[in-house]
């Protein structure tokens, strides 16, 4: 039925209950295997050890200077892959003919992994920003399309025809009834496609960069500094889970007719 | 306005290939629907009743024989053939009142004007206390309430519905029934008013049209008398059908 945004207060805090004792306990036994000694020493960081690497990573600068080349690179590429893969899956996913030609052929190339193309593209494109924007790109049209173009082709042909008999024209069918039928589509698309493009930015800066989160743990790893890896892993995943809640707060304002 | 609607030697078949004549789906049909008359195409399912409605609303390409409007040829979909279906088919991000706009839209109306419009609309179906709520908050009977509204406010000069209360309680369903007629009483359209049940059809149109077999064709058709229900038609009808 129609989704209700829930409120925040107690019922929020009951939902959050368990996972911050989970999380808890996770912190609680990582502290613990660090001071048992059951590990070789310097290769697990305790918590405390891990939070000052990344108060010094953002004190020396490098922890901004490869937040900001990531950023810049995921963005980017995202923002490409995002607007071409979803033109493509609404034009897929609309018609059939196209579908027809074009979906064995992006089926072919979805299971490759984008990892699995970063020589290719160093080669093509050399070893700048230019390659692992468009690898990026890459991996985030494929994800993106296929979601989009299931979603838009599951828009009810009633709704279409609805809006046909209603004599409304082409580009209100498609601002007024496709775009919001597959809202919901597009939004989840879109939250797959940034944990995509992080997949991918990974992959991109071990292939060679001078700036960048991935870079940064290459480089901490060739130095076996493990509370710098681990304070760059701790980054890496508060930025996915950032991004995925912001995609996720603009899902349950822009969709709220979906079925999530 | 009403306008009449003229099926002269209808067919349609699906699934045809150069080398492979289409299944007929419907055999030849001529049908005629005065202006402002209330026909029941009856039928079980399968028997190309729908197909029948699909053709005049547009949907439907014949593979001979044609529809006119009024004398005007039906080429594809178009405003003046206002279509309610059983699935509602009312777009649930937008809400009562929303749905209804989306219709007005075509005659480029002010916003308020607009707004004032669509209420009257939903005032007319009564509903006029469910307009902001979306078509997830509104029960099938309410949700059939506004696609009716959404239909007649694009102005059409003929109805097509298709089995528009199928899904639907029988209290409702009778609700809903009284409502149409009113309205067609009110606007004097020419409707065409697909279903299975006999008595649906008994007691909504002025004429029944009985369509059956493989493909199919008209059976019977039968004026409906007004006044209370006779059981003697009921029982002709329901021997067409049968035959069927």
């Amino acid at each position: 039925m129609h989704a209700t945004p829930t409120p925040p207060g107690p019922a929020a805090l009951g939902r959050l209950g368990p996972a911050l004792a989970a999380a808890g306990a996770a912190l609680g036994l990582w502290y613990a295997l660090a001071r048992s000694g059951a590990v070789a020493p310097g290769l697990l960081p305790t918590p405390g050890q891990t939070v000052a690497a990344l108060a010094d990573g953002a004190r020396d600068g490098t922890l901004a200077g490869d937040l900001a080349a990531s950023l810049a690179r995921a963005g980017q590429g995202f923002a490409l892959g995002a607007l071409l893969g979803s033109a493509l899956g609404f034009a897929t996913g609309h018609l059939p003919w196209l579908s027809a030609a074009v979906t064995p052929l992006v089926s072919f190339l979805r299971p490759i992994p984008a990892i699995a193309l970063v020589p290719l593209a160093t080669a093509w494109f050399g070893i700048g920003e230019t390659a692992k924007r468009l690898l990026i790109a890459y991996a985030v049209l494929l994800a993106v399309w296929l979601y989009v173009h299931d979603g838009v082709s599951r828009v009810p042909v009633t709704h279409l025809r609805a809006a046909r008999s209603l004599g409304a024209p082409l580009h209100r069918r498609f601002a007024e009834v496709l775009l919001p039928a597959a809202a919901p589509a597009l939004l989840a698309a879109l939250r797959y496609g940034a944990s995509v493009a992080l997949l991918a930015l990974v992959a991109a800066e071990l292939g060679g960069a001078e700036a960048g989160l991935a870079y940064r743990l290459q480089v901490d790893g060739q130095f076996l500094r493990v509370d710098r890896m681990f304070a760059g892993l701790l980054v890496l995943g508060v930025l996915g889970v950032a991004v995925d809640l912001l995609l996720a707060a603009a899902g349950r304002r822009f969709a709220h007719w979906g079925p999530s | 306005m009403s306008r009449p609607v003229r099926i002269e030697g209808l067919a349609v078949g699906y699934g045809g290939s150069r080398r492979r004549p289409a299944a007929p789906v419907l055999e030849r049909t001529d049908l005629d629907l005065p202006a402002g008359s209330f026909t029941a195409l009856l039928g079980p399912s399968g028997c190309g009743k729908s197909t029948v409605l699909g053709a005049v609303a547009g949907f439907v390409r014949p593979t001979a024989g044609r529809i006119t409007v009024a004398g005007v040829p039906v080429t594809g979909p178009g405003p003046d053939r206002g279509l309610v279906f059983q699935q509602y088919a009312l777009f649930p991000w937008r809400t009562a009142r929303g749905n209804v706009e989306f219709a007005l839209k075509r005659l480029g109306l002010r916003r308020a004007e607009r707004r004032t419009r669509a209420l009257a609309a939903l005032a007319e179906v009564g509903l006029a206390e469910g307009a902001e709520k979306y078509p997830a908050q509104l029960s099938g009977g309410m949700q059939q309430r506004v696609a009716l509204a959404r239909a007649l406010a694009a102005e059409p000069d003929v109805l097509l519905l298709d089995e528009p209360f199928g899904a639907l309680d029988a209290l409702t369903r009778s609700r809903m029934q009284e409502l149409l007629r009113g309205l067609w009483q009110r606007t004097g359209l020419t409707v065409l008013f697909v279903t299975h049940d006999i008595d649906e059809a008994l007691a909504l149109a002025e004429r029944v049209v009985v369509l059956g077999g493989s493909p199919g064709r008209v059976l019977a058709d039968h004026a409906v008398p007004p006044g209370p229900p006779d059981p003697g038609l009921r029982e002709l009808v329901a021997a067409h059908l049968a035959a069927g």
